[in-house]
């Protein structure tokens, strides 16, 4: 093939990767095309078509960069919402279901959507603690500025310590999560504790919400040290990998799905078939050897058996219960 | 993970289109829905793309009408590619009953094939589940670009990617629809005899 066919063939096959999406191997062919012509052909015949090369690089580096750096996900539409609430959940019980479908629709994006999900959460006791925290990182992941992330969640926070939603146990977990979410983002910020001066926070709390009523002037809050009890922040983890040590033997790793999980406590389904742990498995057992899956890592740990009881009812009739809290090296 | 209603004797699956960006896992639903319309239970559902690219993941729901006494019905999904997308292609998959990987014939995408490839074995990994156990095909689509682009032998994508697995592939041009359907329905018939097994929802 002579020369200036080699060098059509190079361009066309560009275009053609140009216009199916694939951006970085047009990309390559156009350079490659571009020292063919440097090197093969006269400077006076081909500088006319380098220049053409180059703009259509420069296009391409700005497409790519685009795709590389995409802006937050788009709201969508209400009834995209619900098939994802409703196709992504995916536990028996109602409610753990109704969690599942808040916890994806905030992995997709449609922060808004998820806060109100969570807020209704908000209703039931025991998922109260973990809906609140996720409405807090909504709150993070939605803002396009920290400040802003910041001054919605605090605001947030506040309200709830006027609510009598939560036990004081409870606001202080929420507080140290908030502090934490907060110190990531570069912000240092002493939070009023749950015992503080609840007029206060109710008058600033009344006052974000009808601005424009004439509010006392408020006294700054001061900080109330915490209790010291900091939970550690755990990511979502979708499955955990087991491996039993008895004796020498090295057992191979049992891996299972969570089905809930509220903090560092995940709840697993143990199939009848996994006979070994079954046998094993007692409350305060501890397992040396666990990893850890979540979306964006594995982690390698240890966990502490809480509870491990049989599933007397339902689809899972005859499988195992094992409630484990985690902790990671 | 499929549901089984024994009352109804309705037993519903889900089916997940996976492989690297622009491979062409939406063009072949989008043919599925064009083709099978008496099976397309309703609209597809394509969760916006950025540029042709799929941003979440696209959905078709079917129902294939009863099968041994069983009222059948599949649900389609596709995953979105693009490698930052990683998190996104983990909840779809979650679940899954059975996968169709397609792979781009573009000599060009051997290297993103095989990374892809990887990344279904580790993401199953993470839902508890096995690429040698869960019902797979192979696809090997755009061999219709042969004429003007380079594109791998078959020979050598199976050496590529179904040297250790050993499942059932299918060439095939998910824009004029050849092999489209032969991938589904051999994705659909190893899904239900493997869920026969764990199940027993046929008569």
């Amino acid at each position: 093939m002579g020369i200036k066919e080699q060098i059509k063939t190079v361009l066309r096959e560009a275009e053609i990767y140009r216009t199916q999406g694939l951006f970085n191997e047009a990309m390559v062919k156009f350079k490659y095309a571009s020292e063919l012509i440097e090197k093969n052909v006269k400077p006076e015949n081909g500088r006319h078509l380098v220049n053409g090369i180059t703009k259509k690089v420069e296009l391409l580096k700005q497409t790519i960069s685009k795709y590389n750096d995409p802006e937050k996900p788009p709201e969508m539409p209400v009834e995209i919402q619900n098939l994802i609430r409703e196709k992504f959940s995916f536990s028996t019980d109602k409610e753990s279901a109704a969690l599942d479908g808040a916890i994806a629709l905030t992995k997709f994006g449609q922060f808004e959507r998820a806060i109100k999900e969570f807020k209704e959460l908000l209703k039931m006791e025991s998922f109260r603690l973990v809906a609140a925290k996720n409405i807090l990182r909504c709150y993070f992941a939605s803002s396009t500025s920290s400040s802003s992330a910041a001054e919605g969640a605090v605001f947030q926070y506040k309200e709830w310590l006027t609510l009598g939603l939560f036990t004081p146990g409870q606001l202080e977990k929420i507080r140290f999560f908030l502090e934490n979410l907060l110190r990531e983002k570069g912000i240092e910020s002493g939070l009023p504790a749950a015992k503080e001066e609840k007029a206060a926070i109710k008058m600033e709390v009344a006052a974000k919400k009808a601005p424009d009523k004439a509010m006392p002037a408020i006294k700054p809050l001061i900080e109330i040290p915490g209790s010291g009890e900091e939970e550690e922040e755990f990511l979502d983890v979708s499955s955990v990998g087991i491996i039993l040590e008895t004796g020498e033997k090295k057992n191979p790793e049992i891996i299972l799905d969570v089905s809930f999980q509220s903090g560092n406590m995940v709840c697993l389904i143990v199939p009848v078939r996994e006979k070994l742990l079954i046998e094993s498995m007692k409350a305060g057992l501890r397992l040396n050897n666990v990893q850890f899956y979540s979306p964006i890592a594995i982690l390698n740990g240890s966990g502490v058996v809480a509870a491990f009881t049989k599933i007397s009812s339902g689809p899972k009739m005859g499988n195992y219960s094992l409630d484990l809290k985690m902790f990671t090296n | 993970m499929a549901v089984f209603n024994i009352k109804n004797r309705e037993i519903e699956c889900k089916i997940v289109y996976y492989g690297p960006g622009r491979s062409g896992k939406t063009t072949n639903l989008e043919y599925i829905f064009k083709t099978y319309k008496k099976q397309v239970a309703d609209q597809m559902v394509t969760i916006d793309t950025e540029g042709d690219r799929t941003l979440f993941f696209d959905f078709l729901p079917m129902g294939l009408g009863k099968i041994k006494g069983c009222d059948v019905k599949v649900q389609l999904y596709t995953v979105p590619g693009q490698v930052q997308y990683s998190s996104t292609r983990k909840l779809v998959l979650k679940g899954a009953d059975g996968i169709v990987f397609v792979a781009d014939s573009f000599t060009i995408r051997r290297e993103k094939n095989m990374l892809s490839l990887k990344d279904l074995d580790q993401n199953l990994k993470e839902c508890g589940l096995n690429i040698f156990k869960i019902p797979l095909i192979l696809q090997y689509n755009k061999r219709d670009a042969g004429g003007s682009i380079p594109i791998m032998s078959i020979e050598m994508m199976q050496n590529d990617l179904n040297k250790q697995l050993k499942v059932p592939y299918f060439p095939a041009s998910a824009l004029t629809g050849e092999g489209v359907g032969g991938t589904l329905k051999e994705c659909m018939k190893l899904t239900l005899v493997h869920l026969q097994k764990e199940f027993k929802w046929a008569q």
